[in-house]
């Protein structure tokens, strides 16, 4: 929205069935504050299903070998996820095993997130429906955990011991269907594997089915449709062959260009940051003929924005979210001669 | 004070009555469709709800807030905005309001525009200061930083903001509020480029 609002002016929207409504509805679900950290952070962690970065320390930099239709004339957008670190294919054989996986048939893959810094992840299994979270977290943060924990029961207590992986964790009951085990560090983490929507003896027996695996091998664990570092970057290079091509432009090999960076395993998240720099670069490039009164640089690069419509990883990402959209409304603009408003913050770029 | 008590119930009530405006205002500041901003805030709320335990006191509880709303709309922009299963009718009531645009903005359109020349990284932290007029340590907490990182990094962007603005008296990036002063503790009248950072 633009101009800016002020709060005080959202406090006199007519919005006050909407806001008495919202209200209530929030109040009406169940509240199940039972799976996330203790705030021992600083900023509310992300919850999102399909959010998925993964492996923030195999954070790979997959460098965009000349593409010179990006601008040469712009400066291309600063890529996002900091500086290349070692890809997780080069893991080391004595890499800790702090993660652990579900290999049994039948239950699927369906939310991966790794946080940055070394500060855990999580990986989460659905069949039906029952559901199993896997979580590791920093043993710093055991102590915390556990006296979090603790509270699901009343009076608060300890957990009921249960072997996990070969030590002795602690479980919770959330209901007859829903528990918790927390498991005592090793390699410098704590797991907690939470089961729901299956009664304890199945909890318990999915508990022995677990596997403890390095970084390596947790790639090795995910579905195909994930993007492990090893295959990062032909998936890029393929997004950016797909963009050269619907935009009509050359890759040229041999120019130094600024690497595009990700640590998204989701091909939506990297394809957002593929396509995003690509995008910003084009909308940088046109802001500055712009200011330099070249027309034809400009033209340039409001076709390539407007060839957008028809880059294959936008395409591919439609059905899922709005990301496209957004490349396609600044498309639009730049064709009006406009430069977006905000457009860095838009793609996330 | 257990999930579902009265309690429980009655804090969330007055986070959501103290908060509300300003986290849908977040919201709306930075979506392009203002019936976007339902979902932000539905989602944020709903955040709240379920960690009502975790959420610090006040005057923590904004920036904590805020930092809730900044991942859920992050999430939102990258597709994951699957529409909130909630708030359909603060949904619907967004998409027909049209705020007057002529009032009741915290920021001038040619700060909102030079603003939009700075980095993604530039952008957030001023908007942070400007827009919700918060400190570095606030804003360290909403973007999960230290202060220490913030306030070098908040400097640097009102360096590169006022290169970017034209000749004069320093701007201080907000209109002068036109409807009785701003919410206490919130969105100073004048949040100034030049404020000293504490």
């Amino acid at each position: 929205m633009d101009p800016k609002i002020s709060d005080d002016a959202v406090g006199r929207l007519p919005i006050a069935s909407g806001r008495a409504e919202l209200l209530e509805e929030i109040m009406s679900t169940p509240v199940t504050d039972r799976t996330t950290a203790p705030d021992t952070a600083a900023a509310p962690r992300r919850r999102t299903v399909w959010l998925v970065p993964l492996a923030a320390a195999a954070a790979v930099a997959v460098v965009a070998t000349g593409p010179l239709w990006w601008p040469s004339g712009g400066e291309p957008a600063s890529a996002p996820g900091g500086p290349a670190a070692q890809s997780g294919a080069e893991a080391a054989a004595d890499a800790p095993t702090y993660r652990a996986v579900l290999d049994t048939p039948g239950w699927r893959v369906t939310h991966v997130y790794e946080e940055s810094g070394g500060n855990g992840g999580e990986i989460s299994y659905r069949r039906g429906q029952t559901s199993l979270e896997v979580h590791w977290r920093p043993g710093s943060l055991y102590d915390d955990y556990v006296e979090d924990r603790r509270d699901i029961v009343d009076p608060p207590a300890d957990g009921e011991p249960v072997e996990v992986l070969g030590l002795t964790a602690q479980l919770w009951p959330y209901s007859a269907d829903d528990h918790t085990v927390i498991r005592p560090v090793e390699d410098g983490f704590l797991l907690e594997v939470r089961g729901s929507g299956m009664p304890r003896s199945a909890f318990e027996d999915l508990l022995g089915e677990l596997r403890l695996v390095d970084e390596a091998g947790f790639e090795q664990a995910l579905p195909d449709e994930f993007v492990t570092a090893s295959e990062r970057d032909a998936v890029v290079e393929e997004m950016l062959d797909g963009i050269a091509a619907a935009s009509g432009q050359e890759r040229t090999q041999g120019e130094e260009q600024p690497p595009i960076t990700s640590d998204q395993a989701d091909r939506y998240h990297l394809g957002a940051e593929v396509a995003g720099q690509v995008a910003c670069a084009w909308i940088e490039e046109f802001r500055a003929a712009n200011q330099a009164g070249d027309q034809q640089r400009a033209q340039e690069a409001t076709d390539v924005l407007a060839s957008s419509r028809q880059w294959p990883v936008l395409l591919d990402m439609d059905a899922r979210g709005d990301y496209p959209e957004a490349v396609w409304d600044y498309a639009d603009q730049v064709a009006r001669g406009e430069v977006p408003e905000g457009f860095r913050g838009g793609l996330g770029c | 004070m257990s999930p579902g008590s009265g309690a429980h119930e009655d804090a969330f009530r007055r986070l959501y009555a103290a908060h509300f405006d300003a986290v849908l205002g977040f919201a709306l500041r930075r979506v392009d469709r203002p019936e976007d901003a339902a979902d932000v805030a539905a989602d944020t709320f709903l955040v709240a709800w379920r960690r009502l335990a975790h959420v610090p006191a006040e005057p923590e509880a904004r920036p904590w807030l805020y930092g809730v709303a900044r991942r859920v709309l992050a999430n939102h922009r990258r597709g994951d905005g699957r529409r909130s299963a909630l708030g359909d009718r603060l949904r619907r009531e967004l998409a027909t309001v049209a705020p007057d645009p002529s009032t009741d903005v915290v920021q001038r359109a040619d700060v909102t525009a030079a603003m939009g020349r700075l980095s993604g990284r530039d952008q957030e932290v001023l908007e942070l200061h400007l827009w919700e007029g918060l400190e570095p340590r606030e804003i360290a907490e909403v973007l999960g930083l230290t202060t220490v990182v913030v306030r070098p990094r908040l400097s640097r962007a009102r360096a590169r903001l006022r290169a970017l603005l034209p000749e004069g008296p320093e701007p201080d990036g907000s209109e002068p509020p036109r409807n009785g002063p701003a919410p206490a503790g919130h969105l100073p009248s004048t949040p100034q480029l030049t404020r000293e950072e504490r």
